[in-house]
């Protein structure tokens, strides 16, 4: 695990409880005191636990001689790293220079990002007579750190983005936090070239860093709710008011449940604490007094510590981190997480994939259901920040996001993005999502395998048992998704297996023009293909080869296909309908499988 | 009437939060209550606490530590 500190002389939330009824002022020196204050307490917290951390260096820190004295000091005591941050870069030396009040890194322009980087580079380096091997932000564009990489090639590691901080954030920060970022990796990766949050598929590909997310988040409560509630930041935990009597397990919780992802990484898992001193402001913060910001993160501190006398856990700095990481990480090798539920009582698992091709989800309450898929095998190159198209946006896009666009449960009309199956006989069709069931992990040399309990489905008057199997080959870029009748009550009865995916694409939740996207069954005999023009038209043939969206704006390619005689079908939606079917379908009598691959690809 | 200051700590409005809005309250000295910009809340500390109690709920797992993964 890391553990990451920094001297941030001008914490946003101390500076905002500094001004109440004052007009700004950056160089406050109760602010900088009680900030550098923090910065000890935790430093000082980190040691008598035994643990080293990364001290990252602020850009308004390396004016202080204090906080550069600390951390020389503590670097020569502990072993403790020193690296550069560019959160913290606002303070009167930047305004001065930059003239600017942006407080984000990914969002200045390109050529003020470079300005910015050598600057806190240089004024680094006059500081300690080097150059930081690690750096980081809340988000770290592939633009930004290539150009990094070229000046400064000694730096091995960045904190780059935050897990699933986007439109759920802003919305939870009053519409006023624009850390728009979902769809990276929620544990570390190597990046690609093209886009921090792809994981670069060979070494040509290798953007020269090895990323960390800011802060191990739950799995599932982010995904549906705030990140700044969950995760392995006590004060974040006190924030979404995970707490009783001053007692928080659920800390301990989410670090026990990072490291037994052991069992889905081959014996790697990985954990990380990084907490800003705003969050443990003297006058309190979220509803918490200092004494409980300070207990919780005492609390947090002893187990990580407590972990490591046992031998459970190994402390590393960033940097000592990323050379561990590469010696032991083939550009292909997955990272699974089979989650479970550790807050609201329920039993739900989430498994959670992510390699050079793609990150998807499957919800084991929906039967297995996708219920996102991001494409990263399309590499999209997304320049973020003032001047460019997405400027705020730094999310990657998904082509399923069951939150942002409905999934399963619509409001009577349309429908949602997910990938499923329908199980039918005559006129009655039940979809998986309805069947809550577990699942298993298991590997077979280059398989990864998530095999769920079968589920029942009662039809009038007979009843049927579904298995579904998901079965990733490593360094393929499909998923294999096998849904298998295991026995019926009526072996005479006819039952149809339709696998299919309703898609889209975005980064929010509002829908996306998909006027454009092309879809395309080819079959043995024939091919039919359609423009999207939102005219519900389907279609489908026998034989099916593949069924395919070639999504021009996210510049992927969408198909299915399978081993066996089957149709194939597509549908196009409409405007309040906003998506495309791709599927697949057969019949079997009492017993039977359809045996279908996904896979996403560059459209060019 | 005197501006809204910040309370004793930064409340968020409870209601707010309930729909996972973070909103921090004003708090009005002269009728000892604080006030939310956003919706419509209005309370005082004790019932500030109470809907918080209620928020913290919905966390059915909130006090039970969990080993087995």
């Amino acid at each position: 695990m890391t553990i990451i500190h920094r001297p941030e002389m001008v914490p946003e939330y101390i500076q905002k409880e500094a001004e109440q009824g004052k007009k700004e002022d950056l160089t406050r020196s109760a602010v900088l005191q009680e900030s550098l204050d923090i910065f000890r307490t935790q430093q000082q917290i980190a040691h008598e636990n035994g643990l080293r951390t990364t001290i990252q260096m602020t850009y308004a820190s390396l004016f202080n001689t204090e906080a550069v004295s600390i951390a020389k000091e503590h670097h020569s005591n502990f072993g403790d790293e020193i690296g550069s941050t560019f959160l913290g870069i606002q303070c009167n030396e930047f305004r001065e220079k930059f003239k600017s009040k942006e407080l984000a890194i990914w969002l200045f322009s390109m050529e003020d990002k470079r300005k910015i980087v050598d600057e806190v580079f240089g004024k680094f380096y006059e500081a300690f007579g080097f150059y930081p091997t690690s750096t980081g932000s809340y988000y770290m564009d592939a633009e930004l750190v290539s150009y990094i990489k070229e000046k400064y090639p000694i730096v091995k590691a960045a904190v780059a983005t935050c897990w699933e901080e986007g439109p759920k954030a802003y919305w939870n920060a009053n519409n006023s936090w624009y850390t728009l970022m979902d769809g990276g990796p929620w544990n570390p990766w190597i990046p690609s070239k093209h886009n921090i949050h792809c994981i670069a598929s060979d070494e040509s590909d290798d953007i020269g860093i090895v990323a960390i997310p800011h802060i191990s988040r739950d799995l599932m409560a982010v995904f549906d709710g705030p990140g700044s509630y969950y995760g392995t930041h006590p004060q974040n935990t006190l924030r979404g008011m995970v707490y009783e009597d001053r007692e928080l397990p659920y800390f301990k919780n989410i670090v026990d449940q990072y490291r037994a992802m052991i069992k889905y990484n081959r014996g790697y898992s990985y954990n990380m604490m990084f907490v800003g001193p705003g969050w443990m402001s003297k006058s309190g913060r979220w509803e918490s007094d200092y004494a409980f910001l300070l207990k919780s993160y005492q609390d947090g501190m002893a187990y990580y510590g407590e972990l490591k006398k046992q031998g459970k856990l190994q402390d590393l700095t960033m940097s000592e981190f990323a050379d561990v990481y590469r010696k032991n990480r083939p550009y292909t090798r997955p990272e699974c997480t089979l989650w479970k539920d550790i807050l609201y009582g329920s039993k739900r698992q989430m498994f959670w994939y992510a390699d050079p091709y793609m990150r998807f989800c499957l919800d084991m309450n929906q039967g297995g259901a996708m219920v996102d898929l991001r494409p990263y095998a399309a590499k999209l190159i997304r320049p973020c920040g003032v001047g460019t198209k997405a400027l705020q946006d730094a999310s990657y896009p998904f082509l399923v996001q069951s939150l942002y666009r409905a999934g399963y449960f619509t409001h009577y009309a349309g429908e949602g993005a997910v990938m499923s199956c329908k199980i039918g006989n005559g006129s009655e069709q039940v979809d998986l999502c309805t069947c809550r069931t577990l699942a298993s992990f298991s590997e077979e040399d280059n398989i990864r395998v998530v095999t769920l309990d079968p589920v029942t489905i009662e039809f009038a008057n007979f009843s049927v048992r579904v298995q579904t199997i998901f079965r990733l080959t490593e360094g393929r870029g499909e998923v294999e998704i096998i849904r298998r009748i295991l026995d019926s009550t009526n072996p005479e009865a006819d039952l149809s297996i339709d696998e299919y995916i309703t898609a889209c694409y975005g980064t929010t939740e509002y829908p996306e023009d998909l006027t454009g996207i092309r879809l395309t069954l080819t079959g043995t005999d024939k091919t039919v293909s359609i423009d999207y023009a939102y005219q519900c038209r389907e279609s489908e043939i026998e034989n099916i080869q593949s069924a395919d969206a070639i999504i021009p704006q996210v510049n992927t390619r969408l198909s299915m296909r399978t081993d066996a005689p089957a149709v194939g079908y597509f549908r196009e939606g409409f405007a309040f309908s906003p998506m495309y079917t791709l599927g697949i379908k057969k019949t079997v009598k009492a017993k039977g499988e359809l045996r279908t691959w996904l896979k996403v690809a560059k459209a060019d | 009437m005197a501006q809204g200051r910040k309370g004793r700590l930064n409340y968020r409005c409870p209601r707010c939060l309930m729909r996972e809005i973070d909103m921090d309250m004003l708090y009005d000295k002269d009728k000892d209550e604080y006030y939310c910009l956003r919706c419509s809340f209005t309370g005082d500390e004790k019932e500030v606490q109470r809907l918080n109690t209620q928020f913290r709920e919905k966390y059915l797992d909130r006090m039970i530590r969990i080993t087995d993964f």
